[in-house]
């Protein structure tokens, strides 16, 4: 937590004419929230298939079904609901919906992001930072894994930092969002030749070198949802003159 | 110790550790051996089927012969073989995975296992191989070791495996002296996030722990608020008849009566 709160931030390096979301609200939460959704459901076989060469062959089931849970009960909460009440309610269904690891873990990264929200109606890119690092120290108190664990630390945590290099450079949320999803994609891939040490893989040994780790590629699917649910939100901003959307998507 | 036979060995053990095919020079390297002399050894190897060499790209892998030493490794584990029926019981009963597991150093080596039966994926997970301070059949074992061997095994390396792991020496023997007192062990997400187990230690003729057996699965369905009175039930009653199976007598497992 300590390491963004010493740093200086530079000057967001949004000037005149350019139109970039600065923050993110309840519209775009859920967005973001459907974007998830929608690439679990693409990518169910896909995980599966890859939990097969080293898990238990669920991870694509469980992260589909955690998420269409996800979506009944955001769905069924009030328009006014905010963005840190969508996360916590994402991530309490997602604990008592979702067996095996994937439940608690991605439970936890939810709740915890949720509560660093706070009650704001929108948030910007400092405030995402904030629950990005309570998203990982939540993760890494119930699984213990640290980086190079083969695990979705691997993604979650170069994520976090491309996140903040990039802010802390001068990016905007935009171009932060970005770097997150494609250091993420990269986390993932580098997951390929290292030896798991937590989770069922584990027990493989050296025989889980060589495969891609279910769970950071399911932690990249959901930046990569972030980056594109806050895009489209810059565009329809600006489609709309510069004012927020009043409805859900 | 034989020198070649040694090298040959950890040949095997290098192409046993990788999921890509080895060349000569690339084992040459990994071993610090000259390129003929792992020629030579592979080409021994090969003939005895325990390597094989890709046609195409000329590097090696690991031979057929290999599963079948492994499968008569498993089909020759006295306690594997005893364990079978009462393994399928078990699970038919609790409704769930059922593992078997021996002490191999600090580690458990499944050498059963059956599926939950529900008709649902899984990975067969016999050699596996896991902390015994994070899992239910090793912490049953251990619990019934001799003090030597408890002690030696509680000095050594704890891997925490999850945030719920017991990692210290005091933790672990509270939990070693519950085992004893209840005559079950069990595993809160100790070893894998989400995933439970309660385990039972098996004992032979002498009266000696030779391992456990032992439900395994999600944390939620074997541990609703504690530990399910049946399943621990029908682990005991699983562990009490596989150990009079292996000539242990009813006195054997001290605390492991009902």
């Amino acid at each position: 937590m300590a390491t963004g709160v010493a740093v200086r931030w530079a000057r967001p390096s949004t000037g005149p004419g350019r139109e970039a979301a600065r923050s993110v609200d309840a519209a775009c939460t859920r967005s973001w929230l459907a974007e998830v959704a929608g690439s679990l459901e693409q990518q169910r076989d896909y995980l599966t298939q890859l939990d097969a060469a080293i898990g238990d062959a669920d991870h694509g089931i469980n992260m589909h079904r955690g998420f269409t849970a996800v979506m009944r009960r955001t769905d069924a909460l009030e328009d006014a609901a905010t963005p840190g009440q969508l996360l916590k309610a994402a991530g309490r269904t997602f604990v008592s919906t979702v067996g095996g690891a994937a439940g608690p873990l991605y439970g936890t990264a939810f709740l915890q992001a949720g509560e660093a929200l706070g009650d704001g109606g929108s948030f910007g890119p400092r405030r995402l930072l904030e629950a990005l690092h309570a998203s990982l120290e939540g993760v890494q108190r119930v699984g213990a894994a640290s980086e190079g664990d083969k695990t979705m630390v691997d993604a979650l945590a170069p994520a976090l930092a491309g996140f903040e290099l990039e802010l802390r450079t001068g990016g905007s949320l935009e171009t932060a969002v970005r770097a997150a999803s494609q250091a993420a994609g990269e986390g993932a891939r580098a997951t390929v030749p290292m030896q798991a040490r937590k989770g069922r893989a584990s027990y493989l040994g050296p025989r889980s070198v060589g495969h891609q780790d279910p769970g950071a590629t399911s932690t990249a699917l959901m930046f990569a949802a972030l980056e594109r649910a806050v895009l489209a939100d810059r565009s329809q901003r600006f489609a709309a003159g510069g004012r927020p959307r009043g409805s859900r998507p | 110790m034989i020198q070649s036979v040694g090298r040959a060995a950890r040949i095997l053990k290098a192409l046993g550790s990788e999921s890509a095919r080895l060349g000569v020079t690339e084992l040459a390297e990994r071993l610090g051996l000259a390129k003929a002399t792992v020629y030579g050894l592979l080409r021994t190897l090969e003939a005895h089927q325990l390597v094989q060499q890709d046609l195409e790209t000329g590097k090696y892998r690991l031979g057929p012969a290999l599963l079948q030493l492994g499968n008569a490794f498993l089909d020759n584990h006295e306690l594997r073989a005893r364990s079978l029926l009462w393994a399928d019981a078990l699970a038919g009963r609790a409704r769930e995975a059922v593992h078997v597991g021996v002490l191999y150093g600090p580690n458990v080596l499944l050498v059963h296992h059956v599926f939950r039966p529900d008709n649902s994926v899984q990975i067969l997970q016999v050699g596996a191989s896991i902390p015994w301070h994070a899992c239910a059949l090793g912490k049953a074992t251990v619990a019934y070791l001799e003090p030597a061997g408890r002690d030696e095994l509680l000095a050594g390396p704890l891997p925490r495996l999850t945030g719920r792991t017991l990692t210290s020496r005091a933790a672990l023997d509270a939990e070693l002296g519950r085992v004893v007192e209840g005559g079950v062990a069990v595993e809160d997400q100790e070893a894998i996030v989400g995933e439970a187990g309660v385990a039972a230690a098996l004992f032979d003729h002498r009266g000696a722990v030779v391992g456990a057996i032992g439900v395994a699965g999600p944390v939620e369905r074997l541990l609703p608020d504690g530990s399910a009175a049946d399943v621990v039930a029908a682990v005991k009653e699983a562990a009490r008849g596989l150990s009079r199976e292996l000539g242990a007598g009813r006195q054997a497992a001290p605390g492991a009566g009902a």
